[in-house]
């Protein structure tokens, strides 16, 4: 990632913005300001902005942490990142079938991982205690509903 | 005297058991995320946002002004004992009070920054007490005109102040408008920015996108960059917290000064609480009878800043309470709140809600008292969070931010979205985008549309209104005051090295 794909990325946004601005339907209602005048001129304005920004970033005046030493990314930066990415992954696929815990247990394992923690039984059990844990507070004490526990119903 | 009256029905309301007991968890929740790096009080108030569902409005927002204020107290921990401040309001004080500490003074230079914090955060509450009725007055000659000039100008303020670069703020600001308008248009019926997805009908959720871009993205940003594996290394608590007559000498007028900075930059909009610690910091190194100490470990340079930040905590509650604009990312997540239990902020809440308004402020002289009893006592158990090694903080942390954003209906598109947003954050975070105009164009998008809408309607469709009407019209000036003044400064800073050659 440069700032120069960060201008192409916003640029594509402003693209599917103003797309989606384009297939907003008129409406029947009598009014000064339609539904799509606003995100009309939002979109004009990100899009102004973003040109800049992309003039800029081509230029090479736009900043990235990861061209300064003391901020710069370690080896393993991209696996790192992917590794946390699994973990919501992995909880979003398990949650509706096996209750709360063990994705959350899962989860954390894959967070943990990614600040180079091992992958072991201590990390479960660290990880498993702190979703419980978090279970117990939201789900039986202050009774905000987070699913079963476990994929057993408890 | 009206205001004395209203204040001490409030604090009948504040001293019932259940009301301090919101409070008192609020300030040890607060006090706690200001201590720990990667989370700060918008991203817990977010959290937290679900209990609105179950707890009655009073006692939420008494927790959640106690968690505003108590993460202002706990920064100065980190800053003073690890030199790494948990929020960017602290960073001044790190300057002096991690010096402190490496000479043998750690427990004086807590001892300024907790008794500063309570002398100002009470100056600051008072100063709300008083002024804010006032305000209210004034605020009531507002008209929808108005208040959309109001928030164009607190929009342009957060983009324009805060950060490095006019650009990046407004390209973040127009990212949180373009998300605060996805949904079905309340007037109209009509849907945007929907793709066809039937969750996106009721817009994103600001637990979702404040969760995401703060918690999520900073775990992407210190996991990409890999240097957060072990524990920062923590000064030992040294010195007694004991003050000297000559520490309470050099102090109390740096703590006065420095809610004098803090209470009405902290009611500005983009105002914030980074301002008033850096002005309160360099007047006490102008003022102070031994300007040679700054640098080494002046107490002046812990005290003015603190007093200054948590004064300015009490000042961002007062645009947020009369007129019901936010100047913060955490009054932003507050004004949300408000929303979830159907409020209607701006002037009106002190009629309508006089007695929600009145314990609150009443909640926040007695959480003073209670954050100034936590801190020092608990000195230890604070200290004791720091050493929490990095990868169980995080998994902690996230692990917590999926609980908040799952427990809203367990939808596990909400789950996905925090993701999505925690990338959009890693990329801010990287790149130097500054946050709190995505979140502040998020809140106010639909509001500011709203109020534009039924300026015209009145106005009969004339677009004159905004700039006929000579309140609406200055405060437009001003916007556009702020959004040229940065260029053109920056023009004329290039030019003059020209000139003088």
């Amino acid at each position: 990632m440069t700032p120069s794909r960060v201008a192409v990325l916003l640029l594509a946004i402003c693209a599917v913005a103003g797309w989606q601005v384009s297939v907003i339907p008129e409406s029947a209602i009598q009014m000064a300001v339609g539904p799509d005048m606003v995100p009309a001129v939002v979109v004009l304005l990100m899009s102004i902005v973003s040109v800049f920004y992309a003039f800029s970033a081509f230029r090479g005046q736009q900043r990235d942490e990861a061209s300064e030493e003391e901020h710069s990314a370690l080896p393993g930066s991209q696996l790192r990142m992917a590794t946390l990415l699994l973990g919501g992954v992995i909880f979003i696929v398990l949650v509706p079938v096996s209750g709360f815990v063990i994705p959350a247990t899962l989860c954390g394992m894959c967070i943990a991982r990614s600040f180079d923690a091992p992958l072991n039984l201590r990390s479960a059990l660290i990880c498993g205690s702190v979703a419980l844990a978090f279970w117990v507070l939201f789900a039986k004490i202050l009774l905000i509903g987070l699913g079963p526990a476990s994929p057993f119903g408890l | 005297m009206e205001a004395l009256d209203a204040l001490l029905i409030g604090f009948s309301s504040a001293l019932t058991p259940t009301t301090l007991m919101w409070g008192f968890i609020g300030c040890f929740v607060g006090t706690m995320v200001g201590v720990l790096p990667g989370l700060g009080p918008a991203l817990t108030i977010a959290l937290l946002l679900p209990l609105t569902y179950h707890v009655p409005a009073t006692s939420m927002f008494v927790m959640f002004a106690g968690i505003y204020y108590g993460a202002a107290y706990g920064g100065a921990t980190t800053s003073i004992l690890l030199n790494t401040p948990g929020e960017t309001s602290s960073v001044i004080t790190a300057l002096e009070g991690n010096k402190m500490a490496r000479s043998g003074r750690a427990g004086q230079a807590l001892a300024t920054a907790a008794i500063g914090s309570f002398v100002a955060g009470t100056l600051g509450t008072l100063a709300l007490t008083f002024i804010a009725p006032e305000l209210v007055e004034i605020a009531l000659a507002f008209g929808p005109a108005e208040y959309f000039s109001l928030m164009v100008l607190a929009l342009v303020a957060v983009s324009a102040v805060l950060g490095n670069s006019l650009l990046r703020g407004l390209i973040a600001l127009s990212l949180g408008l373009l998300i605060g308008m996805v949904g079905i248009d309340l007037q109209t019926g009509q849907m945007r920015f929907t793709f066809g997805q039937p969750q996106l009908l009721d817009g994103i959720e600001i637990t979702v996108a404040a969760v995401g871009i703060f918690a999520v993205g900073e775990a992407l940003f210190l996991a990409w960059q890999g240097r957060s594996s072990t524990p920062s290394s923590l000064m030992k608590l040294s010195g007694s917290l004991w003050m000297s007559a000559r520490d309470w000498s050099r102090s109390w007028k740096a703590w006065i000064r420095g809610a004098l900075f803090g209470f009405p930059i902290g009611a500005m909009p983009a105002g914030g609480a980074e301002l008033p610690t850096l002005l309160s910091y360099y007047t006490e190194k102008k003022l102070s009878k031994h300007p040679e100490e700054f640098g080494k470990g002046a107490i002046e340079g812990v005290a003015g800043p603190e007093a200054a930040n948590n004064a300015s905590a009490a000042g961002v509650l007062m645009p947020l309470l009369t007129l019901g604009i936010p100047t913060s990312a955490t009054a932003a997540v507050m004004l949300s709140a408000f929303e979830s239990y159907g409020i209607q902020t701006g002037p009106q809440l002190f009629s309508t809600n006089s007695a929600l308004v009145w314990t609150l402020i009443a909640s926040l002289y007695i959480g003073n008292v209670i954050l100034l009893l936590l801190n020092l006592p608990l000195i230890g158990l604070w200290v004791r969070l720091l050493k929490i090694p990095p990868p169980w903080l995080y998994a902690s942390i996230i692990i917590v931010s999926i609980v908040g954003v799952y427990s809203a209906g367990n939808s596990v598109f909400n789950v996905g979205l925090l993701f999505v947003f925690g990338l959009i954050g890693y990329v801010m975070r990287r790149f130097d985008f500054p946050a709190p105009p995505v979140l502040m164009g998020l809140i106010l998008a639909p509001l500011a549309e709203q109020s534009m809408r039924q300026a015209l309607t009145i106005s009969q469709g004339q677009w004159t209104t905004f700039v006929t009407r000579p309140l609406s019209a200055s405060l437009l000036g001003i916007a556009l005051l702020l959004l040229i003044a940065q260029p053109v400064y920056r023009h004329w800073r290039n030019r003059q090295p020209k000139a003088t050659l």
